[in-house]
């Protein structure tokens, strides 16, 4: 019975691999191969070369929604692992009001994207009386036009995905704060390390790895962002909030390319599987 | 010890058993059973793109249409991905029966080849059809690939309170729609003493080409049109025309120097419109007929009035629209097909479609002409107005030409970019134009 034993891990991992398979896997391998053909669903496929490829590397709102999403991912994830360190810092701790403001502080992150996105397009409405306007009214500022200008659009979509993705952010480093040796702090402070020294030199190097995790997880998240911009503004107006996946669904389910819409798909698959090989060789090298 | 032993044994039988039936569990989930047509026998399927009280509706005609002639409907209907689950059945090759679905799917489906030529001599009561809806349905040759079963064309929703507040008439020409929407904007139609109304109600948003839906109205009252045919099969493009720079100036001039369309209006959908109209935020609103339901349920009931869209230098124009029966590619049901289209094209069912559930007119305009709209809705003048613009002023889009969709869409694109930067319209439009040359050398 021995002999099997090396299969028991497999057997236990099996459902959940057989459901990736199924769903996750095997979608993957057939949007790839989707992505050299002209795909007409009932007259049967028509092999295209890297047609798609050129189609899509010669088509300027492509190129424009890469803008757009590199954009959006660094600063979302730059933002979000600043406002989540700052977070964590604040709020972390064993005390009981500081779970409740942890907890609190969490909600964002376990709120549907799509309630979110609406709450917040009903919050940035671009009249002089829409909520976050009559405040800045209060303020003395003038009224805003947040989603509905193509120079705030974007900025203003930022916002609500820094809003929803910091807390997320907040937890792993509240876990990393938490892994820290407490002697390595007192023997900063007896060696006459001030706060901002103790920060630099104790917490921040303990918290490489939890860093690493954070914006790999953010840069993922960053080139795949769909649904708040779907819901807050289409991709529009005039296409500045267009990413690629919003071009991907447009082309694929709109304009029923689903050719090219693959091919997009391909690149970003791989140039995510690129990104996080470097991030993850970049923790090794740096903790080796 | 030997307890324990044939326990952990157990544990991978287990987990494999676990496995092999969620694994089957997915597949079966994948495969969606057999759903799909060919079969010469067994109940017709048929499947709607629509929800909610529609689906109540529908099953009325059908269930008249079994009692009449004994051929049982499956019916499958949604709104959700309705276009995206047909793509898969089709790469299955297992497509419903029959497909009722927008008018504009024509080209689409066409050149996807899952729709089929009707006969229209195997129709009962063909020729009660209007010939507009007909023409609706056929392509850039004049073959018929469609049954109309409801038609529409849009009206202009009005606040009547906010009119009588400025003292002003509902307009009927271009300058009058602009002088409203000026009044409206700034006047304080609703009397609150905020500066918070709007003249125009826009789905200025990009997402099903709206815009362009939206735009079309003020395209055809210019004179001007997407696509023209050649007559000889095939289109080309006049969207760079005069007209249609006409057209797109004058939107651009309401949104852009006026200022009086509602805020957001460039991101917005219909929902968001509906929402706009209803809860006094824009006081007029170019839409189609199904609207007056859905607004007589909300606060606004009764303070608006429903009138022929302005003219523009053409004349009184509008976007008519429809719903179609499409007969699949692989249905072995031709001839069922024909009996549910000359059932739905009936007076009788054409009836149940407009008033069998009142919150769903799943027929707006009736396409068969010896039924009266505003006689089937008790007399009421808003649906002899919708039916008048229909009749006498409406234009279908060029829906027969091959992926339609995409010429609508990129419509959308350029027109929302022209407003949000306040361009220069014939510029966009040019660029448009060649966009168009380049899908139809396609």
């Amino acid at each position: 019975m021995t002999r099997y034993r090396w299969a028991t891990p497999w057997l236990f991992l099996a459902p959940v691999l057989a459901l990736f398979g199924v769903f996750k896997f095997w979608p993957t391998i057939w949007g790839i191969y989707l992505s050299f053909f002209e795909v007409r669903p009932y007259r049967g496929n028509r092999w295209v070369g890297w047609d798609n490829f050129t189609t899509a590397f010669h088509d300027p709102v492509l190129r424009s929604a890469v803008g757009h999403t590199l954009l959006d991912a660094v600063v979302t994830v730059a933002a979000s692992a600043l406002l989540g360190f700052g977070l964590a810092l604040l709020l972390e701790g064993p005390a009981r009001h500081l779970r409740i403001l942890r907890t609190a502080a969490f909600l964002p992150v376990v709120t549907a994207m799509v309630a979110v996105a609406e709450l917040w397009n009903t919050l940035l409405y671009p009249g002089s009386f829409g909520t976050v306007n009559t405040l800045l009214g209060h303020l003395g500022l003038g009224a805003q036009p947040f989603l509905s200008s193509p120079h705030s659009s974007l900025a203003s979509v930022m916002l609500v995905q820094v809003w929803k993705s910091a807390p997320y952010d907040m937890v792993i480093f509240v876990a990393g704060l938490a892994g820290i040796d407490r002697q390595l702090y007192e023997a900063a402070a007896i060696d006459g390390a001030g706060a901002w020294h103790r920060l630099r030199h104790v917490t921040l190097p303990a918290l490489r790895p939890v860093t690493t995790i954070v914006l790999t997880l953010g840069i993922i998240r960053g080139l795949r962002v769909f649904t708040e911009i779907y819901v807050l503004t289409g991709g529009g107006p005039a296409g500045s909030t267009e990413t690629i996946v919003t071009y991907t669904y447009k082309e694929g389910i709109q304009n029923n390319t689903l050719g090219l819409a693959s091919a997009v798909s391909t690149v970003l698959f791989l140039v995510t599987v690129l990104l996080t090989c470097l991030t993850l060789w970049w923790r090794r090298r740096k903790e080796a | 010890m030997s307890k324990l032993k044939s326990r952990r044994r157990a544990i991978p039988g287990a987990a494999l058993a676990v496995t092999l039936v969620t694994a089957s569990l997915a597949l079966t989930a994948c495969g969606g059973g057999d759903s799909g047509a060919g079969k010469a026998s067994g109940p017709l399927k048929v499947w709607v793109r629509g929800a909610g009280d529609s689906q109540k509706a529908y099953q009325m005609v059908f269930d008249a249409y079994t009692k009449k002639t004994g051929v049982k409907v499956e019916l499958f209907m949604t709104n959700t991905d309705f276009e995206t689950k047909l793509n898969a059945a089709a790469a299955a090759h297992k497509l419903p029966d029959v497909v009722i679905d927008d008018g504009a799917q024509l080209g689409t489906f066409k050149k996807q080849g899952i729709i089929t030529e009707v006969d229209k001599s195997k129709i009962t009561g063909a020729g009660q059809v209007s010939a507009t809806a007909w023409k609706s349905v056929a392509d850039d040759k004049g073959a018929t690939y469609g049954v109309p079963f409801s038609a529409q064309a849009n009206v202009l929703l009005i606040r009547s309170d906010w009119l009588q507040k400025v003292h002003m008439q509902p307009p009927t020409t271009w300058d009058q729609l602009e002088a409203v929407a000026k009044a409206f904007t700034t006047q304080d139609p609703d009397g609150n003493g905020k500066n918070d109304t709007f003249g125009l109600d826009v789905p200025g948003s990009t997402q099903r080409g709206y815009l362009s839906w939206y735009w079309s109205n003020f395209l055809y009252q210019a004179g001007g049109d997407f696509l023209t045919p050649t007559g000889s099969g095939g289109f080309t493009s006049t969207i760079g025309s005069d007209q249609a720079v006409t057209a797109a100036d004058f939107l651009k001039k309401l949104y852009c120097t006026d200022k009086v369309v509602q805020p957001g209006a460039l991101n917005q959908v219909t929902t968001d419109t509906n929402k706009a109209f209803q809860t006094g935020v824009a006081g007029m609103y170019l839409t189609g007929p199904y609207a007056y339901a859905t607004t007589d349920a909300t606060a606004v009931k009764g303070k608006y009035a429903v009138v022929a869209p302005p003219a523009g230098p053409k004349g009184v124009g509008a976007l008519a629209e429809g719903t179609t029966l499409y007969a699949m590619a692989g249905s072995k049901r031709s001839a069922d097909f024909a009996t549910l289209a000359s059932y739905m094209i009936s007076p009788e069912a054409q009836t149940t479609g407009m008033t069998g559930v009142p919150t769903a007119t799943i027929v707006r305009l009736p396409i068969n002409t010896t039924v009266d709209a505003a006689e089937v809705h008790g007399g009421d003048p808003r649906w002899q107005t919708a039916q008048d613009v229909y009749a006498k002023s409406s234009t279908y889009e060029p829906v027969s030409a091959p992926d339609w969709q995409t010429y609508r869409n990129d419509a959308s694109e350029t027109l929302n970019k022209l407003l949000s930067g306040c361009g220069d319209s014939k510029q966009a439009l040019a660029g448009l134009d060649s966009t168009y040359r380049s899908l139809l050398k396609k």
